[in-house]
């Protein structure tokens, strides 16, 4: 925590929306069609003006509704034909974000879940769970056939970064627990399956193909971030910010969005 | 194929669907300040227009109630439903008759056959701001207060404008050496009476009425208007170009323009265009400027223009778009204007001509519509537009800055907008009254007369294979605009073609202060033999008549004049018969042509509260003649008559039996001899309304559809 009314991870809110909107809004400016933006949005502005100045002239006003109606769809359509370009590499750094800010870890002594996703109706009946020291099962496995699942409760008796392993027949699958306070990088869940999945969910390795566990996963508590007197997500939070200072360097740059 | 030619961004738009369905994190939901821009603006836009909507049809009947209640039945007795007036500026009846015998004006011709085509008398004088008050008031000048473009102050004996009045903020606080003004500039107009627009718009019938001359500033009534004629430009003039130039001149342009210096550095060549005076040093002199830059490319024959942040290429005879300048005065003060660039020359020497800065129209520093939104609509829907009222450059022609066929350019860039505006207007007004002036016939005429016209004394160094029908090309365009016009309206609807004057030849100048000198008339202080501009050197004390302006002649009255030095009464109507025996008549001895066709008393031509503002009397020239340029602004000069050497080659500003303007109509029209004070007591009786009595002009009679089919 710092002392100036904010902790940190608004300050790296605060930083990230900030930079962010920054390069977003100047890489909108060369992957969009400004002209056709801004007359997009003259036209609508147009179309709003035509509704109180021709207000007696009910053809007019509706006509008037009809294009700007249309001028909308025109504008959303310029407006997002250039997020081909800006959201890949927002999504992607985003989601590494999201490892950081969007969850906290586990608290000693709060009981939480392990769940693992297995392949077949043997293997859920073989499933166990291997937990390290500073890490205890407070109840039996629950198991789910419907969804092939199995889940532990488990309990931490100090902070720490843990391996736990499902074990099922001859395999050993692991999954890191984060237990204890700041902002490590967390891993929600460990899965098998496409490259760009991982990317998006996982911080961990891939599950072998061959392997009868197909997800590990453990449900961080979700990171409420204090500021300006309200409790956020980060994302909004940074909704918020990133779009004030998209405003703000729009309007300095020139750029029309 | 063919999905891929019906949507070319269809793989585009797969990539981003797919993200969307397999990235279902909720951070992902939001790409950025682009997309929440684009969600945000859209749903406040779709927002206001839906609180709008539901505002609007809840008022709707309480509005229609209001207006019974104010016994508002508008178009109860109206004969027609909806009125479209085309103004063409100048448009010349006998011209007009013989390009329809030669069959250029098929649209023209048939209006003619199938309605009425009449010439239409003008008002005294034959000047558009004179005759196109007289057209909305439906009043003869006595009453609406304008007689020229200029006036003259009885105090100075100097010129101002005589439609509107500019003056600054009430109120200003003086900081240091700053006067920081509080509010905005006070500007009254001039001309008086009412338009019949007003009438209409206070009877519930809506009207469009762009750019009809003289309706700066624009008043407020029932309907929109955009302003025309006399609206300034942003340094205050009628029109002031620039010519960037690293040319080293002394010359000065005689009006209408600056010479401004280019300074080379190293590749580059940086100048400024001149804006309006520094609002927080009010008298100093010192003016706002853009600064600009000229990067010339290796062909020579183009260059990059970096003008407040705008970055734009000319190729060498090309003009930009609209280009916005914001003239910054510091304290968060300065004025918003648009002007557009004309690459004139790279080498040797590197020449830029910039237009008069206009009032932006998106961002008006001064009110040039009504209501002020009307000018954001248009220039929202079409982009930036020409708002200055001359807003083709006919200086920069005279002074050689623009050849004819940049001028053309321009002309015909700024007819095109106008007609933007006109169809726009006629989608809107479905009911009511569509008026809109077009000013290009004017323009044109008055400086292209040299090639319909290949005696004028101009006409000697054009090159008559360039442009030679250019006149005929004008008349033809707008015959296509009429014709364009004629499909969109039906039977109900009125189509009235109406110009405020014709035109004829301005071969030759004649120069009346040198005419009221030479006969004793006009005296000049000891041994001078030429006055300067405004009457400079001229002695009051012995002068009993003086000419400035286009036809106004004026007599130094006692107790009006400041000097003034002949009794009012017995004494002025003698003077006056005097002068106008001796001028009607006069005859130009090099070609021995009658130079002036009429000269009228003042008295006997108007009648209205402001008459005593009027000219003493009126000067008709002849065919072929015009008040020299000298003599309009105020100038003594040796020769009465000298060859008008000027690319303005055409005019109108004679005796105005010689140029009536022309009036067609869709319907038959009884009057056999119309005038143009005739048009707003029509319009009046057309839409049912009943006549006020201080009119002059009287209602024609007008066919129902059917008589005139």
């Amino acid at each position: 925590m710092v002392s100036l009314g904010f902790n940190l991870p608004a300050l790296i809110v605060v930083g990230i929306s900030v930079v962010i909107g920054l390069l977003m809004v100047v890489m909108f400016r060369y992957t969009s069609d400004q002209k056709a933006i801004h007359i997009a949005k003259d036209h609508l502005k147009a179309h709003l003006l035509a509704l109180r100045l021709f207000q007696d002239q009910i053809p007019v006003v509706i006509r008037s509704y009809g294009r700007i109606l249309r001028a909308t769809g025109r504008y959303l359509r310029l407006a997002f034909m250039p997020l081909l370009f800006v959201s890949v590499p927002l999504i992607l750094l985003l989601a590494q974000i999201d490892r950081y800010l969007g969850s906290t870890p586990f608290e000693t002594g709060h009981p939480f879940l392990v769940s693992a996703r297995v392949t077949g109706a043997e293997a859920l009946g073989d499933a166990t769970l291997e937990l390290p020291a500073g890490l205890a099962s407070t109840a039996p496995a629950v198991h789910v056939p419907a969804e092939n699942e199995v889940v532990w409760r488990v309990v931490a008796e100090r902070d720490g970064s843990f391996v736990v392993n499902v074990l099922t027949s001859a395999q050993t699958s692991a999954k890191q627990v984060v237990v204890g306070s700041g902002m490590p990088r967390l891993s929600a869940v460990r899965l098998r399956g496409p490259w760009w999945r991982r990317l998006l969910y996982s911080a961990e390795p891939a599950l072998p193909e061959s392997n009868l566990v197909q997800t590990i996963e453990v449900q961080y508590p979700a990171r409420v971030i204090a500021f300006a007197g309200l409790e956020w997500n980060w994302i909004w939070l940074f909704f918020v910010l990133s779009l004030a200072a998209g405003f703000l360097f729009k309007s300095i740059l020139g750029i029309e969005i | 194929m063919k999905l891929r030619e019906r949507f070319p961004h269809l793989l585009l738009w797969l990539a981003i669907l797919g993200i969307a369905v397999f990235c279902p994190l909720p951070s992902h939901a939001y790409a950025g300040p682009g997309a929440g821009f684009a969600v945000l603006s859209s749903f406040w836009t779709l927002f206001v227009a839906l609180l709008y909507s539901v505002y609007a049809f809840f008022v709707w009947p309480f509005r229609q109630l209001l207006r019974l209640l104010k016994k508002r039945k508008a178009y109860g007795h109206a004969q027609i439903k909806r009125a479209v007036i085309l103004g063409f500026d100048g448009m010349d009846p006998e011209l007009t008759e013989r390009f329809i015998a030669e069959g250029r004006l098929p649209n023209l011709a048939k209006l003619r056959e199938q309605g009425s085509f009449r010439k239409l008398r003008t008002t005294y004088p034959a000047i558009s701001p004179v005759a196109w008050s007289t057209f909305m008031t439906g009043v003869n000048p006595g009453k609406h207060n304008i007689y020229d473009f200029l006036a003259r102050d009885l105090s100075n004996y100097l010129p101002y404008l005589s439609s509107a009045e500019i003056k600054g903020p009430k109120r200003s606080l003086k900081i240091g050496k700053y006067t920081v003004p509080l509010g905005g500039a006070r500007i009254k107009g001039m001309r008086k009476g009412t338009p019949f627009w007003h009438w209409l718009g206070e009877a519930g019938i809506f009207c469009s009425v762009i750019r009809v001359p003289v309706t700066f500033p624009p008043e407020k009534f029932a309907g929109v208007l955009l302003s025309g004629m006399c609206v300034p430009d942003l340094k205050g003039s009628q029109g002031t170009f620039c010519l960037c130039t690293t040319r080293a001149s002394g010359d000065k342009f005689r009006e209408g323009g600056i010479r401004v210096p280019v300074e080379r550095d190293g590749s580059i060549f940086r100048s400024y265009v001149p804006g309006p005076e520094d609002p927080l040093k009010p008298g100093s002199g010192d003016e706002l400027r853009v600064d600009f830059e000229i990067r010339p490319d290796t062909t020579g024959i183009q260059a990059r223009i970096v003008a407040d942040s705008q970055n734009f290429t000319l190729k060498i005879g090309e003009y930009s778009e609209w280009i916005p300048v914001k003239f910054k005065a510091g304290m968060g003060f300065g004025a918003h204007g648009i002007c557009r660039f004309y690459l004139k020359e790279l080498s040797p020497e590197v020449e830029v001509y910039v237009t008069p800065v206009n009032i932006d129209p998106g961002k008006p520093d001064l009110p040039i519509s009504h209501p002020v939104t009307y000018s954001i609509y248009l220039a929202k829907l079409f982009g930036p537009y020409a708002t200055l009222g001359l807003a083709e450059d006919t200086w920069a022609l005279n002074e050689h800055v623009l050849d004819d066929d940049a001028f053309l350019a321009q002309c015909y860039a700024n007819h095109d907008d106008r007609e933007r505006m006109l169809f726009d207007a006629l989608e809107k007004t479905q009911q009511g009254l569509c008026a809109c002036v077009f000013d290009t016939t004017d323009r044109v005429q008055h400086m292209f007369w040299r090639y319909l016209d290949e005696d004028h004394p101009a006409a000697r160094d054009v090159p008559h294979d360039q442009h030679p029908q250019v006149i005929q090309d004008l008349y033809a365009r707008m015959d296509v605009l009429i014709g364009r016009v004629m499909k969109q309206i039906d039977d109900r609807t009125l189509l009235m073609i109406v110009s405020d004057h014709g035109f004829k030849s301005f071969a030759r100048c004649v120069n009346l202060n040198a005419w009221l000198h030479q006969n004793g008339y006009l005296a000049l202080k000891n041994g001078k033999t030429e006055s300067g501009d405004w009457f400079e050197d001229v002695d009051w004390s012995r002068t009993r008549a003086y000419t400035m302006g286009l036809n106004g002649l004026y007599l130094n009255v006692k107790g009006r004049e400041r000097e003034g030095i002949i009794a009012n009464g017995a004494d002025t109507d003698a003077l006056k018969d005097e002068l106008r025996r001796k001028l009607d008549g006069l005859v130009d001895p090099a070609s021995g042509r009658v130079g002036i066709t009429g000269v009228f008393d003042c008295d006997a031509v108007y009648a209205g509260p402001y008459v005593d503002n009027a000219p003493d009397l009126l000067v008709g020239y002849g065919d072929g003649f015009r008040a020299s340029w000298d003599s309009v602004m105020g100038k003594v000069t040796s020769k009465i008559f000298e060859d008008n050497l000027k690319a303005w080659s055409g005019d109108h500003c004679i005796d105005p039996r010689l140029v009536p303007g022309v009036l067609f109509c869709n319907r038959k029209i009884a009057e056999e001899k119309p005038a143009i004070v005739d048009v707003a007591p029509t319009m009046l009786k057309l839409f049912g309304l009943a006549l006020p009595g201080h009119l002059d002009g009287k209602p024609w009679t007008v066919a129902a559809p059917e008589a005139s089919s």
